[in-house]
C-alpha cells in the first residue's frame, strides 16, 4: 500500500501535465490581476460606463446568463466577475445576480451535449432529462434565492462577514508570496507593452484582451489536462456512484468538479450514461448539486489575487450554491421537483423535437436578452 | 506539443487502470464459466446429486450475468471518460463479455439435458464425453491464463485446440444425425452441440488476443465458410 502511495506521488511529480497545470494556474491568476489593471489603466470614465450599462440586478442576472452561454463556462464568467469586483469596476449588488446568472448559463453545455442522442427517442428522453435536471435545479434555485437576496441581501451580508474573517489570509496583511509573484508577472507584462509604445486607452484595451484571452485559455488547458490527469480517478468515482444516490454522489460531484475546474465537464460526462440508461436521474442529481458547489473553486482561486471585494463575490458564489443544496438536497420530495420537471420536459421534447430548440432559445438566449434590454431601459427611465 | 497538452485524452497514462479493472472482472467471469461448465457436465455424465448442482449452477449463472452487466456499465463510463482512444479495447471487451456469458447459458442447457434425459450416458460415448469435458475445461482454464498474459503465441496454440474440439463435436453430431435411430441419439447430439458451443465461445475469447477487431470470432485457420 505504501509502495502504491509513493509510486502514485512520484507519478504526479514526474508527469509534465502536473507542471503544466501549475503553470496555467499561475497564468490564470496573472490574468485576473491584469483584468483589474486594465480598468485602472483606462481611468474612471470607462468604469463608470461599464457600471452604467448594468445597474439593475435583473439585467445583471441576464448578463450573467448570456456571458456564460457565450463562453460556455461559468468558471470564466465568475472568475472575470471576481476580477472586476476586486478592481472596483462592478458593485457587489450587481455582481451577485451576475453570479446567479452564471450558474444558469453553465447548464446549456450539457443540454447541448444531450442533443447528440436526438435521433433515438428513448436515449434522447433519458439524456435530455438528465441534462435539464441541472437546468431546473439552477432555475428553481434562482427563482427562490434571487428575490430573497434582493429583499434581504443575505448572501452579500453573510459573504462579507466571512470575507472579513478570512481577510488576513487573502487581503495582504499576512505575507502572500503567490500574490507578490502574480503582481510581479503582471507588472512585467505592462512594462513590455509600455516599452513597445502602448499607453493610455490602448494599454487598457491590450491588457483587457490579454487578460480575457489568458483566462479563457488557462482555464481551458487546466480543465483538459486535469481531466486527463484525473481520468482514472474520475472513472472509478463514477463507477462507484452508479445506481446509488445521496451524499456519496454529492461528494463525488464536488471532487470531480474541483479536480477538472468545470461543472460543465462533470455534468456532460454524465449525459452518455443517462442516454445508455445506466445512470438514473435520482442517482445523478446529487452529482450535479455537488458539481455546482465544486465549480466555485475557480472564483475562490481568482479571489487569491482579487482582494477582499473579490473574495466576497467568490464566497457569494459558494454560499449561493450551498443554500441551493440545503434547499433541494435533504428532502426527497423537494429533490423530486427538478427531476419531475426534467422528466416532463424530456417526454414532451420526444413528442416534438422543436420544443428543444424553443427551450434552449427561450431560456438561454431570448429571456436573458430581453432581460438586458428591458431592465436597461427601465434603469434609464 | 500544443496538441499534446490541449488533448483531452492521454493513451500513455490513465487508460489502463479502468481497463485492468474490467479485465480482472472478465477473468472472474471466465473462472465462473469454467466452474459452471464442469458442474453441468458432471451432472450430465452421472454420479452427482442434481439438486445440489442445480442450486450452485443457477447462483453462479446469476453472478456471471451480473458481472456482464457490470462490465457493460463500466465500459460506458470508461469510454465517456477516456474518449475515442478507448473505443477499440472497449468494443473487444463488449464482444467477448457476451461469449463469457453464453458459456453460462450453455452450461444450463447441459444441466437441463441431464434432468430431462431418460438415462445417463453409457459406453463409448460416455468415455468420449468425459474426455471432451476434460479437454474443454482445460481449454477454458488456459483461455483465462492466456487472456491475463495477453500471450499471442499461446492463444494461437489454444485456438488450434479449440478448433480440434469443434471438429470432433461436428463429426459426432453428424454421426447421430445420419444414424438417428440409436438409443439416446438426440441427447448425445445435443450434448455434443452444447460442448462445441462452450469451446467455440472460449475460442472467440482467444481470437481477441490475436485477431484485429473486425475479425473477432474468426480464426486464421478457417475460411469464412467454415466458421
Amino acid at each position: 500500500m505504501n509502495d502504491q502511495i509513493s509510486s502514485s506521488q512520484r507519478w504526479w511529480i514526474l508527469n509534465p501535465r502536473f507542471w503544466l497545470i501549475l503553470f496555467f494556474l499561475f497564468a490564470f491568476l496573472v490574468a485576473i490581476n491584469l483584468l483589474g489593471s486594465s480598468f485602472k489603466a483606462v481611468g474612471k470614465d470607462m468604469a463608470a460606463q461599464l457600471i452604467a450599462s448594468v445597474t439593475n440586478p435583473f439585467a445583471g442576472l441576464s448578463v450573467g446568463i448570456l456571458a456564460t452561454v457565450l463562453v460556455q463556462s461559468s468558471s470564466v464568467t465568475t472568475a472575470t466577475i471576481v476580477g472586476l469586483v476586486g478592481s472596483g469596476q462592478i458593485p457587489l449588488s450587481i455582481a451577485v445576480p451576475m453570479i446567479m446568472g452564471a450558474n444558469i448559463g453553465t447548464t446549456i453545455t450539457n443540454t447541448l451535449v444531450s442533443l447528440g442522442h436526438i435521433t433515438r427517442s428513448d436515449e434522447f428522453r433519458r439524456a435530455f432529462a438528465g441534462a435539464t435536471v441541472h437546468d431546473f435545479f439552477n432555475l428553481l434555485t434562482v427563482l427562490f434565492v434571487f428575490p430573497m437576496e434582493l429583499a434581504t441581501g443575505f448572501l452579500q451580508k453573510s459573504s462579507t462577514h466571512i470575507a472579513q474573517w478570512l481577510t488576513p489570509e487573502f487581503g495582504g496583511k499576512m505575507p502572500n508570496p503567490l500574490k507578490d509573484a502574480v503582481k510581479s508577472a503582471s507588472k512585467q507584462i505592462q512594462e513590455i507593452l509600455s516599452n513597445v509604445g502602448i499607453e493610455g486607452g490602448w494599454m487598457a484595451l491590450a491588457l483587457f484582451l490579454i487578460a480575457l484571452t489568458l483566462i479563457v485559455f488557462s482555464l481551458m488547458f487546466i480543465t483538459r489536462n486535469m481531466r486527463v490527469l484525473m481520468a482514472s480517478q474520475i472513472e472509478k468515482m463514477l463507477n462507484d456512484v452508479l445506481c446509488r444516490s445521496g451524499l456519496l454522489g454529492l461528494i463525488i460531484g464536488i471532487i470531480i468538479t474541483v479536480a477538472v475546474q468545470s461543472s460543465s465537464i462533470t455534468t456532460s460526462l454524465l449525459i452518455p450514461m443517462f442516454g445508455s440508461g445506466i445512470l438514473q436521474l435520482e442517482a445523478a442529481f446529487p452529482i450535479m448539486v455537488g458539481a455546482n458547489i465544486g465549480t466555485t473553486i475557480t472564483a475562490l482561486m481568482a479571489a487569491i489575487v482579487a482582494g477582499e471585494a473579490g473574495l466576497i463575490v467568490a464566497l457569494v458564489h459558494l454560499n449561493f450554491n450551498l443554500v441551493a443544496t440545503a434547499m433541494f438536497f435533504p428532502i426527497r420530495r423537494i429533490r423530486a421537483i427538478p427531476i419531475a420537471c426534467a422528466n416532463s420536459l424530456a417526454a414532451a421534447a420526444v413528442q416534438n423535437r422543436l420544443l428543444v430548440i424553443a427551450y434552449v432559445g427561450i431560456v438561454f438566449v431570448l429571456v436573458p436578452l430581453l432581460g438586458v434590454f428591458v431592465f436597461k431601459f427601465l434603469g434609464d427611465i | 506539443m500544443f496538441k499534446w497538452f490541449s488533448t483531452s485524452t492521454d493513451a500513455s497514462t490513465d487508460l489502463t487502470s479502468g481497463m485492468q479493472r474490467m479485465q480482472a472482472e472478465f477473468g472472474q467471469m471466465l473462472d465462473a464459466g469454467r466452474h459452471i461448465f464442469d458442474s453441468a457436465a458432471n451432472a450430465f455424465l452421472g454420479g452427482t446429486n442434481l439438486e445440489v448442482i442445480r442450486k450452485d449452477l443457477f447462483a453462479t449463472d446469476k453472478l456471471i450475468n451480473h458481472a456482464e452487466q457490470q462490465i457493460r456499465r463500466e465500459i460506458v463510463v470508461h469510454t465517456t471518460v477516456h474518449g475515442p482512444s478507448s473505443f477499440p479495447q472497449c468494443l473487444v471487451l463488449m464482444s467477448i463479455v457476451k461469449d463469457a456469458e453464453r458459456v453460462g447459458d450453455y452450461a444450463k442447457n447441459i444441466f437441463d439435458l441431464a434432468e430431462i434425459s431418460p438415462q445417463e450416458p453409457t459406453g463409448e460415448y460416455k468415455d468420449d464425453l468425459i474426455d471432451l469435458k476434460d479437454r474443454i475445461s482445460n481449454l477454458m482454464a488456459n483461455c483465462r491464463k492466456v487472456f491475463d498474459k495477453n500471450d499471442e503465441m499461446a492463444a494461437k496454440e489454444y485456438i488450434a485446440v479449440a478448433e480440434l474440439i469443434e471438429d470432433h463435436c461436428d463429426k459426432k453430431i453428424s454421426e447421430f444425425v445420419t444414424t438417428g435411430n440409436r438409443e439416446l441419439s438426440a441427447t448425445y447430439a445435443l450434448a455434443y452441440r452444447y460442448f462445441k458451443r462452450v469451446a467455440s465461445h472460449s475460442l472467440n475469447v482467444l481470437t481477441s488476443i490475436v485477431q484485429p477487431l473486425d475479425k473477432l470470432d474468426y480464426s486464421e485457420n478457417k475460411t469464412d465458410g467454415q466458421q
